[in-house]
């Protein structure tokens, strides 16, 4: 894999100059865990610390996540591949990351893999953009020519089912969940604090894995995420018990699209979806 | 005995609310199965309100607004309007009826509207028949 080999080389040298420069105080990229299959996410503070940043194609995790754990004005370099970068896109119209702060080190990665099962994540399960929508350095070679299909695919056997089949599945699916919160601690997206599932005024669900309180964790995040998921799948990938949210969020995002016209974290002029509206918004949407 | 729905109803206080006193001052008939709750604006409404109320019991949601336009605030019914789209598709996508849930924009002076919707509304959900996806049946089971 001389591509991702390249991509590591890259990685270490930019890190590197970066920190040296002192343009930047982070670099948030991916450094080799206890085997080369289980890289973890890792924060280079000093010029020194580039040595130990890994890229291989286990390193799904999206970087962009910890981006808010800043505060405001850190001057952070951050590692992203296609659908991270659009989570970058997203916070930055979001106002949670300002662009001037940020040095984008984009990585066109294909043929990712995920460390549970080894199966490559290719582009209709989980991340549908290969190339980074926006970076500053471009740690590799754009790819192009891979014939991916529509990112939606994947959900045609669910959308195919009636309402019923529909429900024993994904009650099926909750039924499972252990309320560990992975999905959320693993979602670029999911920064607020307190999390309306930690507040107990209102008490929004059951604080214990309750079906109730389950389904009304999982609806109103999947709410949360309209028009905000930029399908990179970490959700998926961190739960423990393998529930395919990445099904409901590209649905939802699926629905979004069509009806306001834009897709999550594509464009840094956009306004987020569900804080704006259009003079050509209908009431067709409402069914 | 036959099933008689329970209706949770969400309205904005400047408009259908409003046109709801108009039905009751104009005398007019409809059904008692509704349970209305009074908000500033329609997009004050909160979609967890909306699961919630079926995980209570609720039947069926209608959901009342200002026409679009129209809105006390301005533009609050417009946010409202995408928010209310994005619900009903993810309560589609989990396996709900579509029809449990209705968003209709009734002004102060629609009275007569107010009346005939909930009526309809009504006849829709009760040949539903009783919701049971959503419903905490006991111990939060």
């Amino acid at each position: 894999m001389t591509a991702f080999k390249k991509i590591e080389d890259n990685l270490k040298k930019e890190a590197k100059n970066l920190l040296e420069s002192g343009k930047v105080t982070l670099v948030l990229a991916y450094a080799g865990g206890f085997d080369e299959k289980h890289p973890v996410p890792y924060v280079a503070k000093a010029a020194a610390d580039a040595d130990h940043l890994v890229f291989n194609e286990y390193c799904t995790y999206n970087m962009a996540r910890y981006l808010t754990r800043y505060p405001l004005g850190t001057k952070i370099a951050v590692a992203v591949r296609g659908a991270d970068s659009r989570a970058v896109v997203q916070l930055i119209q979001e106002g949670k990351v300002r662009r001037d702060d940020l040095v984008i080190l984009g990585i066109p990665a294909t043929g990712m893999k995920n460390q549970k099962t080894g199966e490559v994540i290719d582009a209709k399960t989980t991340a549908s953009t290969i190339n980074p929508v926006l970076y500053d350095v471009l740690l590799g070679d754009e790819i192009h020519g891979v014939k991916a299909g529509s990112p939606y695919d994947v959900l045609a056997e669910l959308e195919g089912m009636d309402k019923d089949a529909r429900w024993a599945f994904w009650k099926k699916e909750f039924e499972r969940c252990i309320r560990c919160y992975a999905c959320r601690k693993a979602c670029p997206m999911c920064y607020c604090d307190p999390c309306f599932m930690d507040a107990s005024r209102p008490r929004w669900a059951d604080k214990s894995p309750t079906d109730d309180g389950t389904l009304m964790y999982h609806l109103t995040r999947f709410y949360h995420l309209a028009g905000r998921c930029i399908d990179c799948g970490e959700c998926s990938r961190a739960c423990p018990v393998d529930i395919p949210l990445y099904l409901f969020h590209k649905e939802v995002a699926k629905e979004c699209e069509a009806m306001f016209g834009q897709a999550a974290g594509m464009n840094i002029e956009d306004k987020p979806a569900m804080a704006n509206f259009k003079g050509e918004d209908s009431d067709q949407m409402l069914g | 005995m036959s099933f008689e729905p329970k209706i949770l109803g969400i309205a904005c206080n400047w408009c259908t609310y409003t046109g709801a006193d108009l039905a009751g001052t104009t005398r007019l008939k409809y059904p008692q199965n509704l349970r209305l709750i009074r908000v500033m604006c329609s997009s004050r409404i909160n979609p967890s309100f909306i699961i919630r109320g079926f995980q209570l019991g609720a039947d069926g949601v209608l959901v009342g607004g200002c026409h679009p336009g129209d809105c006390h605030y301005g533009t609050g019914n417009l946010y409202a309007r995408r928010k209310l789209a994005v619900t009903r598709k993810i309560l589609e996508f989990a396996g709900m009826e579509p029809g449990r849930l209705r968003v209709e924009w009734i002004s102060a002076s629609e009275g007569n509207k107010f009346a005939e919707v909930v009526g309809e509304f009504t006849d829709q959900v009760r040949t539903l028949g009783p919701q049971t996806k959503f419903k905490i049946t006991k111990n939060g089971q």
